[in-house]
């Protein structure tokens, strides 16, 4: 064969491999408002930036129909390439190539960008679409599954993992994503789910829709599962650009610093009327959260599940810095299971890849109930406190108002290690209420008074003026620094520009054992 | 007389069951009931016996029913039936951990139902408004 010739023939099976399960697949997958494997890591990535790897790789299945079954690519396409100039390393299931499903050599591909993404210290995004395991090869398939989670497992904590369902992603399939930071969702488009609507019709009789059981916003809202729901795909690729736009490469770097062009001295008067004069009326913590932010810019993650917890990201002076707060607007702002888990989690995430961590409080306490007991809120609240202490990032709290008994302590107090503890005038520190308390400690004095009514105000009075401060804690050093609420953005700035340098290690050990 | 032992959800009664009306039960009749009887406690006593507080509040298909987050007391109630409202509009006040929380409408419609009155005290999951 002539020299021009074996170049035609590279030519021609790059088209023929770029074109993954034909024409008429990819029109059926665009019918369907989906994009093709291809056409979705373009998206994602910086223009021209991607190289593919393992573009020739074919199964080696001699089973059932698949002796001589040609599948383009294997059904996944992989590779690395930029996002706003940064290194990231992507593969995306191609659902036109047998249904995306997953067999030994498509398992090896994932693997080998999993492996060159952890060498290398640099983000992998997995964009999910596939029928599930490829039934043909048998535990061949399974072990691919497996060998992945496990690659998963590996790099959890050393670099950023992002999942992106795009389509259908069943059984076994999502594990992967589950065990990865953060999983995107498209409304009406992704599944997730163990068992389909079928089995669960046939084994318990109950009647579900795909979208109800395992659609974007059941586990953006209800299971947790998810941290993002995007409306359509280009949506989607926006967002994940957006959180890797926070994220450092890896656990060894710092986040980039982003010139902001938002002065670091910045007060914010507004601040100062947040506080309603009614201490049980809410407000939106949100406002809190963006006014201290560069440009009142809050990347919330999980924004529709457990809102009585805020989690996310903003920029302060350049910086990234992870964000949690309870948010008085829902559920009055109480901590129970749900709030628990997201709030740990996120912690954990930051604390990894050395992003500082700013707590604004506002919390009344756990949420009381049966179903919160009976669900563990013992064990699960208590992973907001393993979070936090084990922690070695710099530690910020701010408390707005209320912060009371158990909480007060898991709300990252001094106590736990927050590195400076900053409380509002408006703070109120105690063990409980001051009505709650005023009933136990006076209870003799009440009931023993001429008018019990009368008596019982004036001593709630004389607790609240004495205990419901911040200056009790003040004078422990629990509270390092009274402040105004306009100064709240200058002193975090300030604060954070303090600790930058900050070196705090732990025990030797194998690992801690978080309550699960 | 007729001695039967149901489980419902894990606890085991023992029933008795008497046939009236009739004469005296004639041996045939029995030996059909017992196969019947046998496998009846778990399929049908047992769901229907968990689905019971569920039936107590039915709200018709197409409907949408607002349910307390939290235990709490009725402070407000600022929409009345009949009073067409969009997703997101304030509907009532719930005050629970000493907070006076702010429950919206989780879609639109018509409000077809209030079912608490202010001062109410209210358990989680409770039904408290049903739009149409």
């Amino acid at each position: 064969m002539s020299t021009r010739a074996n170049i035609e023939e590279l030519n021609e099976r790059n088209k023929k491999m770029e074109l993954g399960g034909g024409q008429k697949a990819i029109d059926s997958q665009h019918q369907k408002g989906k994009l093709t494997a291809r056409e979705r890591i373009e998206k994602l990535l910086d223009p021209g930036s991607f190289t593919e790897l393992d573009k020739f790789v074919v199964h080696r299945c001699v089973n059932f129909d698949m002796a001589g079954k040609e599948a383009p690519g294997e059904g996944v396409v992989t590779g690395y390439g930029t996002v706003d100039g940064r290194l990231v390393y992507v593969f995306a299931q191609d659902f036109t190539v047998l249904g995306g499903s997953l067999g030994e050599m498509h398992a090896q591909k994932i693997c080998k960008v999993q492996e060159l993404a952890m060498k290398v210290g640099a983000p992998i995004i997995g964009m999910n679409d596939s029928g599930g395991a490829r039934i043909q090869e048998a535990v061949d398939s399974l072990r691919g599954f497996g060998d992945i989670f496990y690659r998963n497992v590996m790099a959890s904590g050393v670099i950023p993992q992002i999942s992106v369902i795009l389509g259908p992603c069943a059984g076994g399939a999502v594990y992967s994503p589950a065990l990865t930071d953060f999983v995107f969702m498209v409304k009406n488009t992704s599944r997730m789910f163990i068992t389909g609507p079928q089995v669960i019709k046939a084994v318990t009789g109950e009647e579900v829709t795909e979208e109800e059981l395992g659609g974007a916003m059941t586990h953006n809202r209800t299971s947790g599962v998810a941290h993002f729901a995007a409306e359509d795909e280009e949506d989607c690729m926006n967002q994940i650009r957006m959180l890797l736009s926070y994220l450092p490469a890896n656990n060894l770097e710092e986040a980039p610093f982003v010139e902001t062009g938002d002065n670091a001295e910045r007060m914010d008067m507004d601040l100062n009327e947040i506080i309603p004069d009614n201490p049980n009326a809410p407000y939106d913590m949100i406002d809190v959260v963006k006014k201290v932010a560069d440009n009142g810019e809050f990347f919330q993650t999980m924004k529709y599940y457990a809102a009585n917890m805020l989690t996310g990201f903003i920029r302060l002076d350049g910086r990234t810095v992870g964000i949690i707060a309870n948010q008085p607007k829902v559920l009055a702002g109480c901590l129970d299971i749900n709030a628990s888990d997201k709030a740990a989690r996120f912690i954990r995430f930051c604390d990894a890849f050395n992003i500082s961590i700013v707590t604004f409080v506002d919390v009344p306490g756990y949420m009381p109930g049966t179903n919160q007991e009976f669900g563990g809120i013992i064990r699960h609240g208590a992973k907001i406190l393993y979070a936090y202490s084990e922690a070695t990032v710099p530690k910020l709290t701010v408390i707005t108002r209320k912060s009371y008994g158990g909480a007060y302590i898991g709300m990252c107090s001094r106590h736990l290690g927050a590195d400076q503890v900053f409380a509002w005038p408006t703070a109120e520190i105690a063990v409980m209420g001051a009505e709650g308390a005023a009933n136990i400690i006076f209870r003799k004095e009440i009931n023993s008074a001429e008018n019990p009514a009368e008596k019982r105000n004036e001593l709630i009075e004389d607790y609240r003026k004495r205990f419901a401060t911040p200056y009790y804690a003040a004078e422990r050093g629990y509270v390092d620094q009274v402040i105004q609420p306009e100064e709240t953005r200058p002193r975090l700035a300030n604060a954070l520009e303090m600790l930058s340098t900050k070196r705090e290690t732990r025990p030797a050990k194998k690992h801690g054992n978080i309550p699960l | 007389m007729k001695k039967f032992q149901i489980t419902v959800n894990g606890k085991a009664y023992e029933v008795e069951v008497e046939e009236l009306g009739g004469s005296s039960a004639p041996a045939p009749r029995a030996a059909v009931a017992a196969p019947v009887a046998a496998p009846a406690p778990k399929v049908a006593v047992a769901p229907a016996a968990a689905s019971a507080p569920k039936a107590a509040v039915p709200v018709s298909a197409g409907s949408e029913a607002i349910t307390a987050p939290m235990p709490g007391k009725i402070m407000s109630i600022k929409v009345s039936v009949g009073q067409a409202i969009t997703e997101g509009d304030l509907v009532l006040t719930l005050e629970a951990m000493k907070m006076e929380n702010e429950i919206f409408a989780g879609a639109s419609g018509t409000v077809k139902e209030i079912r608490v009155s202010q001062g109410a005290a209210v358990n989680p999951g409770d039904v408290l408004v049903v739009i149409g």
